[in-house]
């Protein structure tokens, strides 16, 4: 059994509901992220939205990001109130630092911090069809989002240069996103985020159109985010139950409860306590294939 | 070659209309209609118009003309365009597209009294009669504006006034050679009308007026073709301007 406590409320969804045209799509969704503290170790956390299709993940997903308002309810999400959120940058654990002014690890206490209810641009997002801007080289729309992040100051181009390294587009930077695969421009989309140095990475579909080969790729690569700094969360919204269960710490079903017209979270479970988290080769577990059932069972 | 859809050689696409036109010709010379003179006749004017000055001269006239309105109207249609965003100035931009209607005849007089002389006259009528067309169609290249373009600034922390920079300006100003391109014909449809106004400058308009006028029906068609060619050619210079300067119009 691994250790770990909970610490800091990251994300805190508070009653949300959305209604189109008098039909009710969501109702009454609460859930909150906490910080998970495993003694030694700096990590972040991926946790997954799950639901069948037309349930309402996207237009989540898009309330989350704070780009539509709900009709009720708010998103809450940690941040210093005097100077607004803490931006930070992802660093890999073996990669040689892209930051190097911001060495010291994250203070767990003693650092003011608020929730305050989100923004459009506090989270990063990645749109479900990964869009570009058509007019801008890969390169370019990187300079973009590296641009917005004060902590990458005079190092935006050691930035862009080490992560499409990381993330095998160093051939593509000069290309336009229409001459992208979609796994490229999917990579494209998540770096971007990234350089933006947002805490929140949301994902609509990561796993949906990838061939096998690629998928595996991404999986590793949306881990290796995770793991890269404490504040690092994850957010996916997906149906491909087994590909997102296998990569997260905690999931939550998107799904109808009696008596309420619209969708809203019907279970919640706590992968690490199951000892779910954290693990190579999850799959192979019976407890896995026990979790996966109860979740199919709920949708 | 018969079917919808299909796909055919470059050059097999070059020989088709090379063969269709010279059908077309020969049906024309093989059987003359009334007073239109037949295609040979009209190649000679032709031929003797392009070794005189006197066609070169004037192309020239009405082609500095066209390209001081253009550069204006892009100017004022851009300027408009892209505060139509901005709610306050919203309805002068849709009223600006609503002159679309106002005739120009009726305003000859008014520009009159505005301009100081001929040339003033020509450059303000022939803007003011192309600023509606351009903005006409820059708007809807604006509102067609998908979503997702705005969304994308949205998460990267853009505020408003850089969405727009990034969207619109940046992000249409491939459309700006597009607008140009589709309304050329209006540009060079009027000068002929304001360059009937003011003759004394010249202008191939002046010139059409003048072989109208003695019902030299030979030369007017040959000075026809001479505007047709020269529309095709900017049409072709336009799209080639584009594509270089937005490489990724070509994708
Ligand atoms: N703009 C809209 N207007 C009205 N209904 C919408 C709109 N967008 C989505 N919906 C409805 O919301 C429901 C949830 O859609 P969505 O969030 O896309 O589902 P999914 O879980 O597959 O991502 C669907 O029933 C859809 O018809
Ligand atoms: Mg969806």
């Amino acid at each position: 059994m691994t250790i770990y406590s909970k610490g800091e409320t990251l994300l805190q969804v508070k009653n949300i509901s959305l209604t189109y045209d008098n039909k009710c799509i969501l109702s009454d969704i609460n859930f909150s992220i906490d910080d998970i503290i495993r003694p030694g170790i700096q990590q972040g956390q991926v946790v997954s939205l799950i639901g069948r299709s037309g349930i309402g993940k996207t237009q989540l997903f898009r309330i989350l990001s704070g780009l539509q308002k709900p009709d009720k309810g708010e998103i809450l999400v940690r941040g210093c109130p005097e100077n607004g959120s803490p931006k930070n940058i992802t660093r890999f654990p073996d990669s040689a630092n892209i930051c190097p002014s911001d060495d010291e690890p994250p203070v767990r206490s003693g650092k003011p911090w608020t929730l305050r209810p989100v923004h459009a641009g506090d989270m990063g997002v990645i749109f479900q069809n990964y869009y570009q801007f058509g007019w801008r080289t890969v390169e370019q729309s990187l300079r973009l989002a590296a641009h917005q992040n004060k902590a990458l100051m005079g190092a935006e181009n050691d930035a862009i240069l080490e992560y499409a390294a990381q993330f095998d587009l160093s051939d593509v930077l000069k290309r336009y996103p229409k001459q992208l695969s979609g796994g490229q421009q999917q990579r494209v989309s998540i770096i971007q985020q990234l350089l933006k140095g947002s805490d929140f990475l949301l994902l609509d579909e990561p796993f949906s159109g990838l061939d096998v080969c690629v998928l595996d790729k991404v999986v590793s690569l949306l881990l290796k985010v995770s793991l890269s700094h404490e504040f690092k969360t994850l957010i996916i919204v997906s149906h491909d139950i087994v590909t997102t269960v296998a990569i997260s710490d905690t999931v939550f079903i998107l799904g109808k409860k009696n008596g309420l017209e619209g969708s809203t979270i019907v279970q919640s479970i706590d992968l690490m306590e199951r000892g779910l988290a954290w693990q190579e080769h999850v799959q192979e577990k019976k407890a896995f294939t026990e979790t996966i059932r109860e979740i199919k069972a709920c949708l | 070659m018969f079917k919808p859809f299909e796909r055919i050689h470059r050059t097999t696409v070059i020989m088709l209309v090379a063969i269709q036109v010279i059908v077309l010709l020969s049906i024309w010379q093989a059987a003359p209609v009334g007073l239109i003179p037949s295609p040979l006749r009209i190649g000679e004017a032709l031929g003797g118009l392009f070794t005189s000055s006197l066609l070169w001269d004037n192309v020239l006239v009405s082609l500095l003309l066209t390209l001081k309105a253009l550069f204006y109207s892009v100017l004022i249609t851009l300027v408009f365009s892209y505060l139509s965003v901005v709610p306050f100035f919203r309805p002068l931009a849709h009223f600006i597209v609503k002159c679309r209607y106002l005739t120009l005849t009726g305003l000859i007089f008014i520009f009159t009294l505005l301009t100081r002389d001929g040339s003033q006259l020509k450059l303000s009528l022939l803007v003011f009669g192309i600023v509606p067309f351009f903005t006409t169609s820059f708007l809807s290249v604006i509102l067609q504006t998908n979503a997702q373009e705005f969304e994308l600034c949205q998460t990267l922390g853009y505020s408003r006034w850089q969405s727009l920079y990034e969207v619109i300006v940046v992000g249409k100003a491939d459309q700006v050679f597009e607008v140009v391109r589709q309304n050329f014909a209006i540009a060079w449809m009027m000068i002929t009308m304001v360059e009937g106004l003011s003759m004394s400058e010249g202008g191939i308009g002046t010139l059409l007026i003048k072989y109208n006028k003695y019902n030299d029906l030979v030369h007017v068609i040959a000075l026809q073709a001479v505007i047709f060619g020269l529309g095709l050619f900017f049409d072709h210079l336009l799209g080639r301007l584009r594509h270089w300067f937005f490489p990724y119009t070509k994708l």
